[in-house]
């Protein structure tokens, strides 16, 4: 049963985030992307990292997604014009970029299959409770957890710079 | 997990006094960051933002001294090291964020009201260079990598009312975004292997099974894309030119040291047949690198093509590292010796780009420099002392850099290639001579003015970069002695 919902729930993220590549509607994109995060939380809980997949609906599902909603429809991008957009998605690139990730995609199947017992895999007694991850966050993992805040504040201050207009400039070329 | 678990499952420590010792440098830039923030906020105390950047950073640069004096050893339970080498790469990481710094003072004109952003980003991204060069595990490499990467892709597009910069901007971001994903990919990879991300654990289990040398291959690539080599260089012209210049003299200095810093660490990653590629790549870079620079009129993008030569030869080191030098060390110091010469080399020469720039943005291209020497004889003459070293000039710091990379790779056996390299460095004096000659040898241009040279920040960080340039080729045995 826990193996079928597995394969099912990655199938869904899968084909989602396929869909969130290839959709020419940024709004099937986003819905797209919720649902591949859904398929994802869904996994994690499988796993047994119940605070994972609680972040990842609260967060990602939640916060994150009603933004990237919000601005789609607020930057009305909802009907693209013909001929603009997915330019990179041209014919004779093609080609070049599916045998790079077929090929990616075999040899990680070929090293995952081969590797017989997965020393990192999680053994389902040992299920992650929120109390382990403090203990990681706060001891091991002290050091790149702190720096972590430094980053968002830095991602905060950086975005300031792309995003507030001082004055209404015309971009010259 | 279940070695994390395992790890967690120690109760919490105290912070020791190691700790605190090799983590004051970083902290320091954090107060820093903090500071400058604070006083952008604070009614009247805009002034102190330049006392808070500076502050900071010499502070950190004389605990980096501190720890070179006694290492601290492996810190923050074994996820970063407070070594000789990562304080002195850490040293080198400050003093490319100065020169920026200073470089970008009186540079930037209608970007004037997010100067105080400007110079907290600067600061970010030291921090992160700090953490990428002492990195003991790859989520702390990865978290350094993206505090280093995330401003800087800001930083890229700093002059919003410029296309080529927004340009350069976005283009950074989406490589940089892919790169940030293979590494996340190959760590995962490498986890899923051997149950372990520390360098420690690594180092301990060996990376045997084809999943995890399929993991070292992703990740390897994306420090290949951060230090520019051969076949993932080509952002790099469009970038480098495209962004302002006093960030194009940080990208140039700062983050190729912080990548090879890491690149040095993890070396030991690479299984030993992956040697004859290593070569073979660095070889690539240098030729693509300089036989590019060739055939550039453009000052910017031939320095950005000479930078992709000069991460060909640093590769070198890497290959030297991975066959094994009979003298152990010896290619790190090569390394660390070379970058420390190419930081303040390449950020005079770019930092000169950014001085003439100021008096009208045709100052970057080589014809513009005709006269020069006549006209500021002292600025012609630090560009020339600049190009001379990057062209490895005996007297300069890139000769004793280059020096010491040719004998590792000749001590470990790699003959034909040390021959190809040094020769691809000959062809390399073909452009670096040429913009001396343009200088010196050729009668300025009828009608255009001189470049103003009233800059006292720009000309305080070439008068220091024209410094340690000719005190690393005259007293390498001073340097080598202390420092490295």
């Amino acid at each position: 049963m826990a193996n079928l919902l597995f394969y099912l729930m990655g199938l869904g993220a899968v084909i989602g985030s396929l869909l969130v590549v290839t959709s020419k509607n940024p709004i099937t994109s986003v819905l797209s992307l919720l649902g591949t995060f859904f398929c994802l939380a869904t996994i994690y809980l499988l796993a047994g990292f119940q605070f994972l997949a609680a972040a990842q609906i609260l967060v990602y599902g939640g916060a994150i997604m009603v933004l990237f909603l919000f601005v789609v429809m607020l930057l009305n991008l909802g009907h693209p014009e013909e001929g603009s957009g997915l330019e990179f998605m041209n014919k004779r690139r093609m080609p070049f970029a599916f045998a790079a990730s077929a090929m990616l995609i075999v040899l990680t199947f070929a090293g995952v299959l081969g590797q017989g017992s997965a020393p990192g895999a999680v053994e389902l007694a040992h299920m992650a409770t929120i109390g382990d991850l403090a203990g990681l966050m706060f001891g091991s993992f002290l050091l790149p957890f702190e720096a972590a805040s430094i980053l968002l504040m830095g991602a905060a201050v950086a975005v300031i710079v792309l995003a507030k207009r001082e004055r209404t400039q015309a971009v010259e070329r | 997990m279940m070695a994390l678990l395992n790890n967690s499952a120690m109760e919490f420590q105290a912070l020791t006094s190691a700790d605190w010792n090799g983590g004051a440098p970083m902290l320091c830039v954090t107060a820093g960051i903090i500071l400058a923030l604070l006083a952008e906020v604070l009614p009247g105390f805009k002034p102190a933002r330049h006392v808070a950047f500076l502050a900071s950073l010499c502070a950190a640069v004389l605990f980096e001294m501190r720890i070179l004096g006694a290492p601290q050893g492996t810190i923050f339970q074994g996820t970063f090291s407070a070594d000789r080498a990562s304080a002195l790469w850490g040293i080198l990481f400050c003093f490319s964020g100065l020169l920026a710094w200073l470089y970008s003072r009186r540079y930037y004109k209608e970007e004037k009201p997010f100067l105080a952003e400007h110079d907290i980003l600067m600061l970010c991204s030291v921090l992160g260079m700090m953490l990428m060069a002492g990195a003991e595990d790859l989520l702390t490499f990865f978290v350094g990598l993206e505090l280093l990467s995330v401003p800087l892709y800001s930083l890229a597009c700093f002059r919003r009312v410029r296309m080529e910069s927004v340009e350069a901007g976005l283009r950074y971001f989406l490589l940089g975004a892919f790169a940030a994903g293979l590494f996340l990919f190959g760590t995962a990879l490498m986890y899923v292997a051997t149950g372990t991300i520390s360098l420690a654990g690594l180092r301990e289990t060996g990376l045997d099974s084809s999943l995890s040398l399929l993991g070292v291959a992703l990740m390897a690539s994306a420090l290949f894309f951060k230090v520019s080599v051969f076949p993932f260089q080509f952002w790099v012209p469009d970038v480098y030119q495209g962004s302002p210049t006093p960030v194009t003299v940080f990208m140039a200095t700062g983050t190729k040291a912080a990548a090879f810093a890491f690149l040095m660490k993890v070396v030991f990653l690479l299984p030993a047949s992956a040697a004859g590629i290593l070569s073979i790549m660095a070889i690539a870079t240098m030729a693509i690198g300089n036989l590019g620079a060739l055939i550039q009129e453009d000052l910017k993008r031939m320095l950005g093509y000479s930078s992709v030569a000069h991460a060909g030869t640093l590769l070198l080191v890497v290959t030297s590292s991975l066959i094994g030098d009979p003298q152990a060390g010896a290619p790190l110091q090569a390394a660390l010796y070379y970058m420390a010469a190419y930081v303040f080399t390449a950020a005079g020469a770019f930092g000169m780009i950014a001085m003439l720039e100021g008096s009208g943005e045709h100052f970057t291209k080589l014809e513009s420099l005709r006269g020069l020497g006549t006209r500021r004889p002292l600025l012609a003459g630090a560009l020339s002392i600049f190009m001379l070293s990057l062209g490895g000039f005996p007297a300069t710091g890139g000769f004793f850099g280059k020096y010491f990379v040719f004998t590792s790779t000749l001590r470990a056996d790699m003959t034909v290639v040390s021959v190809l390299g040094v020769l691809l460095s000959v062809v390399a004096l073909g452009y670096y001579l040429r913009v001396i000659m343009t200088m010196w040898m050729r009668p300025p241009v009828e009608g255009q003015a001189a470049p103003s040279a009233y800059r006292p920040a720009a000309n305080f960080a070439t008068g220091l970069c024209v410094f340690f340039v000719l005190a690393l080729g005259f007293a390498p045995g001073w340097f080598l002695e202390r420092f490295f």
